[in-house]
């Protein structure tokens, strides 16, 4: 074979590894019901949020994210990577709003807790009153406060 | 019907007639006719660059009858935000682009003629995207009238304010680099029309364009890339002073986008400057040509068609189909054509005369023409893939910055030890310029097992990731020098060789040229891994901002060398005592427009000429017009006299009463002199808060000024950042404050190479500036005496 086939060839074997490969290595974001965010699985449609929550009695940790937003990636890398972080999150139901979302039920939620941009946290009753609000990035140790006292304050009966 | 529109359907019309002359004159080889496409191209120039003037004057005096004007721009911006709102959304980018791509099919007709088939087939494609970019904009016009965006506004309505230019374009950065992206994109207009033409021509028999027109090419692509690398160096310098990521890049898919353009404008000039007519790169130079076009178009899709989301996916809506179906026709032309002939038409497509050795000159430049090939790759298939995988199962997958720095690092290292053996063995042949490879490529795997500390790893890798990824992101960024050392060494040494043995003062020059480009592109790659690996970020926080009761002395920012002071907390509000006219109709506007102010909320001043309490309510006439403002209540609330200047805000009432055309109904809270006038009636545009600061590296001042946030109230609350950046030789020091509620939080960060990157940028301008301007073949200095000596003899080889 001559060389300069050879290499064409080589080039097309590479480019071809570099498609399969880098396809099957992508983290996946969401599926039909969920998307996922570190190790966290949050659910994607609201209204099946709060009816979960009302008939477990949970709060709901409500997260506004974009596919953009580089302290989005840094939630996902240091705070919901977290083990510590991933248990507490198990006493609240999770649902995420992707700001770019046209969809009804975001722009309900973003207007309804007036959000304009990513990362913005709101922790809610079931029954949607605030308890706590997280705007902007919190690392990991600020994070489980923000979680802490959302629990007390939902235990206590009150909002804020 | 405006003049905006009549000169895009006059422009349309001119460039389609163009267009179907050469197609008649192409296909019957008839001339009849051809003598006025040149007429016709110039014709369609000046109407698209005037139809650019108009919606530049438009902007310039807030004509906000135009809806595009008033979606893109607001009076209390500076002369030169106005002009930048032209370029601030799909319309008046496809109109910018039409108009510039419309002076190139002028200048090139010009320059050359369009006697033979062959320019009249390259000039038709051309003129054929004047064209199709016009009908573009007659089918969604940057001239349509405040009508289509208020379609239930009574005739006439005009607003009295816009609705402001996105936050994140106002900044120097931003006026120049979308103009400098579209001339760049504008200018590969001819080498997709040549190298289509070359594959259109081949199919009937014609024979091929490019050997002809080979300088021809050289010279666009070069000027474009020159555009390209300056747009693309801007686009960074903007996104580092103004997002307040305290970086350059951050592999968004629109930065991505720009980048797979230049990428391959980089392998096609690397191909296209080994071309020869009857060897080398018979079907993949002029291939490559056609296609960069395609690209681009494929880039500005992604950018424009709304698919993609990103921090600055400006525009979107229904021009994005137009540029989709666009995408089709160019991809057609550009990509399946040449594809189609090679496989029907070549029986070799390899072209290498015979020659089996590995180890050549040819053979080198080819893998550094397949190495860019997958650089342009990897950034293509990182924008495309989520949306086929998302298309085919429903999956949404994320496209991370590992993906693209992963698979990019080793395809970049190894185009830098290719270029520095090519150098090395152009001049010092077979023997050395192995030994050469050897000991590099040697050094740089040692260099990625040198870690001085563990931010030197160039990705943090997780459990289940793929072997590529663990292998690479474990790898120490040390391994970048060996391949910079080399490739620089390689190419000073060659040359210093070449600079002597060239024959003229042009020569020598395009020698200098080709080094400078080589050079900072191995400064370039050297400056950007660092600056992400080795920056370093601590922060501080400072409470009692905004009463004043802050701690002014200086204090250590816990985890770095550094301490802030703070020393003082600053709000301003934009426009500040804006002039009554920007914001406030005077009676004679009001009266002027009429009917049409019917039931809009309205700001109007004027002198209170009289006063009539009623028993329920009060009305002030103003200046002794129809105009009158008038107040609920029995009189005690009326807020004026008679003699002063007042501004009122209400709902405005055309004929609302029998002794009054119109009457604005006001409250006592929007109603006051227009020397102090009331909050809520002056429009606040703009929210800068920040506090001015002081930071120390040790005892030494670092950096000082003011740092903080712009926040746009009008614009759904969107915010940019004011950051402080003190540009040092090696570490420039990056601070960035967030103010809110009397807290300021403050971050330092050191971002380290930056002036490497400058450099680094100026060189590439410079020595490809160098290059285009004095290559004694196909520079554009030296070019025009050979050119017009060679036509005397020979058309047909003209370059």
């Amino acid at each position: 074979m001559k060389p300069r086939k050879a290499m064409t060839l080589a080039f097309f074997v590479v480019l071809l590894s570099i498609g399969y490969f880098s396809m099957h290595a992508a983290p996946t974001l969401s599926d039909e019901n969920y998307s996922y965010h570190g190790d966290t699985r949050w659910q994607t449609n609201v209204t099946a949020a709060e009816e979960t929550a009302a008939a477990e009695g949970k709060p709901i940790v409500v997260y506004f994210w974009t596919t953009w937003c580089t302290y989005c990636e840094d939630y996902n890398r240091e705070v919901y990577a977290d083990p510590a972080v991933q248990s507490e999150l198990g006493d609240f139901v999770k649902v995420a709003v992707n700001l770019d979302d046209d969809g009804s039920e975001s722009g309900r939620m973003q207007r309804e807790y007036n959000i304009n941009y990513p990362p913005q946290h709101v922790i809610i009753t079931p029954d949607g009153e605030v308890l706590v609000r997280v705007n902007g990035y919190a690392g990991t140790e600020d994070f489980l406060s923000y979680l802490d006292a959302a629990e007390q304050r939902y235990a206590s009966g009150g909002s804020i | 019907m405006n003049v905006g529109t009549v000169l895009l359907g006059l422009a349309f019309g001119a460039a389609l007639s163009g267009v179907g002359i050469l197609g008649r004159a192409y296909a019957a080889e008839d001339d009849a006719g051809v003598e006025y496409v040149p007429k016709l191209t110039a014709a369609a120039a000046v109407l698209l660059v005037s139809a650019l003037l108009h919606l530049t004057y438009q902007f310039v005096t807030t004509d906000y009858s135009n809806a595009y004007v008033w979606e893109n721009t607001a009076s209390y911006l500076p002369l030169l935000y106005r002009i930048t709102g032209v370029y601030a959304a799909n319309e008046g980018s496809v109109l910018l682009w039409a108009a510039i791509v419309s002076i190139v099919a002028m200048i090139a007709g010009a320059v050359r003629g369009i006697s033979d088939q062959h320019a009249k087939l390259v000039h038709g494609l051309t003129l054929g995207l004047v064209a199709y970019f016009t009908g573009m904009l007659l089918a969604q016009s940057p001239f349509a009238s405040i009508r289509t965006a208020f379609p239930g506004a009574p005739p006439g309505f005009v607003p009295t304010s816009g609705q402001g230019l996105n936050a994140l374009l106002v900044d120097p950065y931003m006026a120049i680099h979308p103009p400098v992206m579209f001339i760049s994109y504008a200018l590969l207009a001819m080498p997709f029309a040549i190298g289509t033409a070359h594959f259109v021509s081949l199919f009937r028999g014609n024979g091929g364009v490019f050997p002809t027109w080979h300088g021809s090419v050289t010279r666009w692509l070069r000027l474009s890339w020159l555009f390209l690398t300056a747009a693309v160096a801007l686009g960074g310098l903007w996104s580092y002073t103004v997002l307040g990521w305290g970086g350059i890049w951050a592999w968004d898919p629109v930065e991505t986008a720009i980048l797979i353009p230049w990428l391959f404008l980089t392998a096609t000039l690397h191909a296209v400057t080994a071309y020869e007519p009857t060897g080398r790169y018979r079907v993949l130079a002029p291939a490559m040509t056609a296609t960069a076009f395609a690209l681009v178009v494929y880039t500005t899709s992604v950018v424009r068609s709304g698919v993609f989301r990103s921090v600055h996916s400006f525009a979107d809506g229904g021009i994005g189909a137009a540029f989709l179906v666009l995408m089709g026709l160019t991809a057609a032309l550009g990509v399946v054509l040449p594809v189609t002939y090679w496989l029907l038409e070549t029986d070799d497509g390899d072209g290498d005369g015979g020659d089996d050795r590995w180890l050549r000159r040819a053979n080198l430049v080819h893998l550094a023409v397949l190495g860019f090939g997958l650089l342009t790759f990897v950034s293509l298939w990182g924008l495309s893939f989520p949306l086929l995988r998302n298309a085919i199962t429903g999956l949404e997958v994320s496209v991370e910055a590992r993906y693209y720095n992963l698979w990019s690092y080793p395809l970049v290292l190894g185009l830098l030890l290719l270029l520095g053996f090519y150098m090395d063995y152009d001049a010092d042949g077979r023997t050395r310029a192995l030994a050469g490879l050897g000991v590099f490529t040697a050094a740089t795997i040692v260099g990625a097992f040198v870690f001085p500390s563990e931010t030197w790893q160039l990705a943090s890798t997780r459990p289940n990731d793929a072997l590529v990824y663990e292998l690479v992101g474990s790898a120490s960024a040390a391994s970048v020098l060996p391949p910079v050392a080399y490739a620089i060494l390689g190419t000073v040494k060659r040359t210093g060789g070449r600079i002597r043995a060239a024959a003229s003062r042009d020569a020598k020059l395009k020698e200098t040229g080709i080094t400078l480009i080589h050079v900072g592109a191995a400064l370039l790659v050297l400056s950007l891994p660092f600056m992400y690996v080795l920056a370093g970020q601590a922060s501080v926080m400072a409470t009692g901002v905004g009463d004043g009761s802050m701690d002014t002395t200086r204090q250590a920012v816990p985890g770095s060398d550094y301490s802030v002071r703070v020393l003082g907390h600053s709000r301003t509000e934009f426009p500040q005592d804006p002039a009554v006219g920007t914001y406030a109709l005077s009676t004679d506007q009001v009266v002027r427009r009429g009917s049409s102010l019917n039931g809009s909320v309205q700001t109007v001043h004027g002198t209170v000429t009289d006063i009539r309490e009623g028993p329920r309510a009060t009305v002030v006439q103003l200046d002794g017009s129809s105009v009158w403002v008038g107040l609920a209540g029995n009189g005690t609330a009326t807020p004026a006299t008679t003699g002063e200047r007042i501004v009122a805000r209400g709902r405005l009432m055309w004929n609302f009463v029998p002794s009054a055309d119109a009457v604005v109904l006001a409250r006592a809270e929007t109603v006051g002199p227009t020397a102090d006038p009331p909050e809520n009636v002056v429009p606040t545009r703009v929210v800068a808060e920040g506090v001015s600061l002081a930071v120390y590296e040790g005892d030494r001042l670092r950096a000082s000024g003011i740092a903080g946030q712009r926040r746009y109230p009008e614009q759904g609350g969107m915010q940019v950042r004011d950051v402080v950046i003190d540009r040092g030789l090696v570490t420039d020091t990056y601070v960035i404050a967030g103010v809110s509620d009397g807290t300021a939080s403050i971050t330092v960060k050191q971002v380290p190479f930056v002036t490497l990157m400058r450099v680094a940028i100026v060189a590439l301008l410079l020595g490809m500036s160098l290059v285009a301007l004095f290559d004694p073949r196909h520079g554009a200095v030296t070019d025009t005496a050979i050119r017009a000596a060679a036509r005397d003899t020979s058309p047909e080889v003209a370059d």
